[in-house]
């Protein structure tokens, strides 16, 4: 985790002989042919050491930030007769364009300062220094850990860029870092912002013109102390300088190389044909950990034709063939960089992947078949190389979900669970969106599965609410974790909706699974489904109080006979007479009058035959317990309405003959419920039919006791009778 | 992973083991017996488990061969620990283990990640006797310590042999069971093969990460958002029936006995949440993520065998807390119904995956690298190409220019904006009599900013600082506010 690796301090040498020439020229004057008469080209522009210097150093950062934009951490230093910090440790300041800012404003060495007072000395230790500064990593690390924090540790890494005189002045630049070391770490002992230095590489480049002997011979890696390891490389500047610092990109961050080969291109000139071309990618090394296990690598490998020292893995570019999106078994994703990042054929690719196309690659094997090995992907604007796994899979031939527990159920709510999933997905939200309670969002997602799940039959037979069209805008409602009134409306408004449906007797997508013959009556069927949104609401009731409310308008409007159970007992007998009433009642809804008033008598008549059945049953704990208004409520009910007014079945009767048309409404559940004495619920039907706001018009009757009469003014009522409260 | 048995079948094998009373054994029957024991394990409770038996003494023998190689291996090496004499045994192979030439590789390390299990038909005190043990802690080492040797306590008959064996079965072949959970939806599984636990950083964090047995979801992606992440192993999630007594009934996927069968049959015809959960990933195109521990999490999605069989799998990803850097930070990844407005969009038509880092990667950024000739060449030729189309081409004329005036800068490369400038002014030069009036004194007005700048005076070398084009009669004022 803190490895060398993790922090890597540049010192650049920024003293006056680093403004000599490179001399390697460049040709920057390419005359096209149609104007080259009588104009002398420019003379070929070069390089100074310190131009090489940087833009080697720069591209070594590049390829570094492109595959790790994190955790491996870049301290620029500049040194001359003074130091210059461009950067820090700190990760947002990680990035080429600040560096070369930076780098701007210090400018080329300047060849006229005096260079006695010059030295890259001052640069070793400033560096030495800001490796013992700690990282917000090291820190965060050693906060978390608290008691084991002294198993974050402090390593690093100097790349010394800079022109030396001899061997000696080379070791004389080893032997400060090593007394500065030393120094340093007495003095980090003492800090909380300070660490000591436990490792540290040195790797000094040594940078001389072209055409020109080295002063300084190259020295492999050698250890200086317990703490302090050094090598010393002799580059010529320019594209060996280049090449080198590559290398030690590579080898810095366990780099391995990729070339895409086979990739087809549009040719630049004559645009209707198209030769293939090569990409060499950087990435990490774990990319080709199958090759490496597997002994291909050498096979596979090809010698890159830039540089004779690294090695390159050749995998051949398969055409896309859809844009489908598949799951693919892939064992690794590492970041990449292109070496040659502005040449056409990388910028080709890139742009290519970064338009959201992904590209697999093949693995050219000696026997001729045809291995997938890796797959090029963008995520977010950054490519990937992912490893797929091409070894045999130790799951093979498994046996399918639906030989399984479960898996002889052919009726699962797979489209519902569908939903459910749509429903909670999730999103990213920022690192500060913690919430009241808090909770981090993975917790609100949890919980909010939690709440979703509560009543979730998982087999469309085992349930009928969610089977139901109507029921959906309540379902959808009830599990949120807050409800507005308009929410509470909308749930009352779907409750209303399957008491109206209960009224006009539709039918119910009840399961007839294991059931004889046709299933359940329907009204037994309304019982079920009834039962089963009750059960819903009343698992959401604690949430808060509209949760409370939606069950409130649920226990007020349902129907839900009390003496099921006796009826039961009583055998199927009346009710078969009953659903035919239903039937007739149904049947004959637009033969008006006479028939609603005929079958009102019928009601009444079978109302008093069941209030006598009903006082048998009294002591029952079951049986409804206002029987003293039930008495009245046969009798009264005929009475003109101007009488009492303040008596609940008073007021509420004179609408069943004003507005004769609506008995109707009202008939079938008189008859179905004579036992119950409570009007539970009424509301203004012409509202809900509207779909207007119904609220205030609603008006609840308990115990026969309207508790709210706004709507006493109001126009056509529709009483629907229900379940005990 | 795949287990190789490996049974030595050597002479010493058939040394009788004194029993009191009854018949006599020989160490191969005991050997025998434990294996049938760990068979017998595998074929109830770890079913999926591929397994390969080879025979050796001073040769070897394949009686039941994989098919092919894999990436991971248990190896159980079954043995009396007496490792012969001479040349090819095993105590002289380790004592040469060095002077071996590459091809003739002692075999461990395998080259897979492995574990090496060796059971000793004998007991620790025989094995310390002699070098022996030395000798198979020595294996263990070269196996890089991935593994563990088992030996026989009391005297040496069935019941230690089966004691011994038994022990095996916990440390690796002991079925993983757990319970899969979506808020109040829940069902008994068996993660097959075992997840292992997982060490990712040795130095700050040493201690191994195992999977908690309560799989919890956290909620569903689409599988185009999570866009085939990198995970560290697959196992299939098998639902299991659990009895009263807490016993497992079986996976319900065979067909043995008849009992077992109708336990299976209603087993099968009971819901399951796995079942569900499995339709709707497969229909849906989504995947679950599950909560494998804390800082740790996994997916679940239909995996098809073949156009009939799917199951449903689940992926480890890499322990911490942002495994897939374009999903971001996993502990912030919420419900998307708390977002202030549907990331989705409403009619599913967005997402807010991926994710997108703060910096560009270099390869979508246009930078500028010269460390090719070429590269340096072609920056030059955009300019002047655009130089000879002005003033249409004013825009991008001086974003290239601007381009190469910052990267010279930076690399301190003057002399380039010397030059440049030149073949500007000779550029304008060459003019034809066609021209438009504004190209002659744009590109004058360029070259005489990029000597400015060439000269590091820091009034005119600002980094940040763009040329802007020249403001003439010609370009209406407008070419200033383009920029």
């Amino acid at each position: 985790m803190f490895s060398v690796s993790h922090k890597t301090a540049f010192v650049v040498d920024h003293c006056p002989y680093m403004a000599e020439s490179s001399r390697q020229l460049i040709e920057c004057d390419m005359l096209t042919k149609s104007r080259s008469q009588g104009v002398i080209p420019l003379a070929p522009v070069s390089k100074s050491l310190w131009t090489c210097a940087i833009e080697c150093s720069m591209e070594y950062c590049r390829i570094l930030f492109d595959v790790y934009p994190t955790w491996k951490l870049v301290n620029y230093i500049v040194s001359d007769s003074e130091v210059h910090i461009l950067n820090s440790w700190k990760q947002e300041d990680q990035n080429t364009h600040e560096l070369m800012a930076a780098l701007a404003a210090v400018g080329p060495p300047n060849p006229r300062q005096d260079p006695e007072c010059c030295s890259v000395l001052h640069g070793l230790v400033a560096a030495v220094e800001s490796l013992c500064k700690i990282t917000e990593y090291q820190h965060e690390s050693r906060t978390t850990l608290m008691d084991t924090a002294d198993r974050v540790a402090n390593r690093g890494r100097i790349i010394c860029l800079t022109n030396a005189k001899s061997d000696t002045h080379v070791r004389m630049l080893e032997d400060c870092v090593l007394e500065t070391i030393q120094e340093q770490n007495k003095r980090a002992a003492g800090s909380d912002r300070l660490m000591p230095i436990q490792q540290c590489e040195l790797v000094l480049v040594h940078i001389y013109p072209q055409g020109e002997e080295t002063l300084v011979s190259d020295r492999q890696k050698k250890e200086l102390s317990s703490m302090l390891s050094s090598e010393v490389h002799s580059v010529r500047a320019g594209r060996y300088l280049a090449s080198k610092l590559n290398v030690l990109v590579q080898q810095h961050f366990d780099l391995a190389s990729t070339t895409i080969t086979n990739i087809p291109m549009k040719e630049e000139q004559h645009a209707n044909t198209s030769a293939n071309y090569d990409v060499e990618l950087l990435h990490h090394r774990d990319a080709h950990m199958e090759f490496i296990k597997s002994g291909d690598l050498h096979m596979a490998g090809s010698t890159s034709r830039d540089s004779g020292l690294k090695e390159t893995v050749t995998l051949k570019w398969c055409t896309p063939r859809t844009n489908s999106v598949e799951l693919h078994y892939c064992t690794g994703a590492y970041r990449i960089s292109p070496v040659d990042v502005n040449s056409r054929p990388s910028s080709c690719l890139t742009n290519f992947l970064l338009n959201g196309r992904s590209v697999l690659l093949e693995q050219p094997r000696k026997s001729g078949s045809k291995v997938i090995s890796h797959m090029l992907s963008s995520h977010g604007g950054e490519i990937f190389l992912h490893v797929l796994n091409s070894t045999r899979s130790t799951l093979e031939d498994p046996p399918s979900i639906s030989e399984g527990c479960g898996g002889r159920v052919t009726d699962y709510r797979i489209t519902d669970f569908g939903e459910f999933m749509r429903e909670n997905r999730l999103t990213p939200f920022p690192d500060s969106m913690i919430d009241a309670a808090g909770r981090t969002p993975v917790e609100r997602a949890k919980s909010q599965l939690e709440r979703y799940t509560r009543y979730w039959p998982m087999i469309i037979s085992q349930t009928t609410i969610f089977n139901m069209q109507a029921v959906v805008p309540l379902a959808n409602l009830i599990v949120k974790d807050t409800l507005t009134d308009e929410d509470v409306l909308t749930c009352q408004k779907t409750v209303y909706n399957l008491v109206d449906m209960e009224r006009k007797s539709d039918p119910l997508p009840i399961s007839t699974v294991g059931s004889r013959g046709k299933g359940p009556k329907r009204d037994e069927q309304y019982r079920i489904m009834w039962n089963e949104l009750e059960t819903l609401v009343k698992a959401h009731v604690g949430t808060s109080e509209r949760h409370q409310r939606v069950l409130e308008c649920i226990s007020a409007c349902r129907s839900k006979p009390p003496e099921e159970e006796e009826r039961k007992k009583r055998g199927r007998k009346r009710e078969d007479k009953e659903d035919k009433t239903e039937k007739n009642g149904k049947d004959t809804e637009e033969k008006g009058w006479t028939t609603d008033s005929e079958r009102l008598k019928g009601v009444m008549e079978r109302e008093k035959d069941e209030q006598s059945e009903c006082e048998i049953i009294k002591d029952s704990p079951d049986s409804p317990e206002p029987l003293n208004k039930k008495p009245r409520l046969a009798t009264e009910e005929q009475q003109p309405p101007e009488k009492s007014k303040d008596d609940a079945l008073h007021s509420i009767h004179p609408y069943l003959q004003l507005h004769a048309s609506h008995l109707d409404d009202v008939i079938p559940h008189l008859c179905r419920h004579p036992l119950q004495a409570l009007w539970s619920a009424c509301f203004c039907y012409h509202c809900l039919k509207d779909q207007r706001t119904v609220c205030a018009n609603s008006i609840y009757i308990r115990n026969g006791l309207i508790t709210n009469t706004s709507l006493y003014s109001s126009i056509t009522v529709t009483l629907l009778a229900l379940g005990s409260l | 992973m795949p287990t190789v048995v490996l049974l030595d079948s050597s002479l010493s094998m058939t040394r009788p083991v004194s029993v009191e009373g009854s018949e006599e054994f020989q160490r191969k029957n005991l050997a025998v017996h434990g294996l049938t024991m760990l068979f017998e394990h595998m074929a109830t409770n770890y079913r999926l488990e591929f397994t390969s038996l080879v025979a050796f003494s001073s040769l070897w023998e394949l009686l039941v061969p994989f098919s092919r190689d894999y990436n991971t291996l248990q190896v159980v090496l079954v043995t009396d620990g007496a490792l012969g004499i001479g040349r090819g045994s095993l105590r002289h192979s380790l004592q040469t283990v060095k002077q071996r030439v590459d091809d003739k590789k002692f075999p461990l390390p395998f080259p897979f990640p492995s574990k090496l299990y060796v059971m000793c038909i004998a007991n620790a005190e025989e094995l310390q006797a002699t070098d022996s043990m030395d000798n198979l802690e020595q294996l263990i080492n070269l196996n890089g310590g991935e593994g563990q040797i088992y030996t026989m306590e009391g005297p040496l008959c069935l019941k230690s042999v089966q004691s011994m064996f038994g022990k095996l079965i916990d440390q690796a072949y002991s079925p993983f069971h757990a319970v899969l959970r979506c808020g109040n939806l829940t069902s008994d599984v068996q993660v097959f093969p075992r997840p292992e636990p997982v060490t990712i950083d040795e130095e700050v964090d040493p201690i191994p990460k195992t999977v908690q047995t309560d799989l919890e979801i956290v909620g569903f992606i689409e599988i185009g958002d999570i866009s085939s992440p990198p995970v560290l192993s697959r196992h299939l999630v098998l639902p299991i029936a659990v009895s009263k007594e807490g016993d497992e009934i079986g996976t319900g996927a065979t067909d043995d006995t008849e009992e077992e069968t109708s336990t299976n049959q209603m087993a099968g015809k009971s819901p399951n949440f796995c079942v569900l959960l499995h339709g709707s990933l497969k229909v849906e195109g989504m995947v679950a993520l599950v909560q494998l521990g804390p800082d740790w999490f996994g997916m679940l999605y239909s995996q098809a065998d073949s156009k009939k069989k799917s199951n449903l799998m689940m992926s480890l990803f890499d322990p911490g807390s942002e495994p897939l850097p374009w999903l971001g930070r996993m502990s912030q990844l919420g419900p998307a119904s708390d977002a202030a407005e549907n990331p989705y969009g409403e009619d599913d038509s967005k997402s807010p995956f991926p994710i997108q880092p703060k910096h560009k990667r270099s390869y979508a950024q246009n930078v500028t690298v010269w460390i090719k000739a070429s590269g340096l060449q072609t920056d030059v030729q955009k300019i002047l190409r655009n130089a000879k189309k002005l003033p249409e081409k004013t825009q991008t004329f001086y974003k290239e220019l601007n381009r190469l005036r910052k990267a010279a800068l930076a690399f301190g490369f003057w002399e380039l904006l010397k030059s440049v400038a030149e073949l500007l002014e000779r550029e304008c030069t060459l003019l034809p009599d066609s021209a438009h009036p504004d190209a002659a004194f744009q590109l004058s007005h360029a070259a005489q900013q990029l000597k400015l700048a060439s000269s590091g005076d820091s009034k005119y070398a600002v980094f940040e600082q763009n040329i802007t084009p020249m403001l003439t009669d010609f370009s209406g004022g407008g070419g200033a506010d383009r920029i």
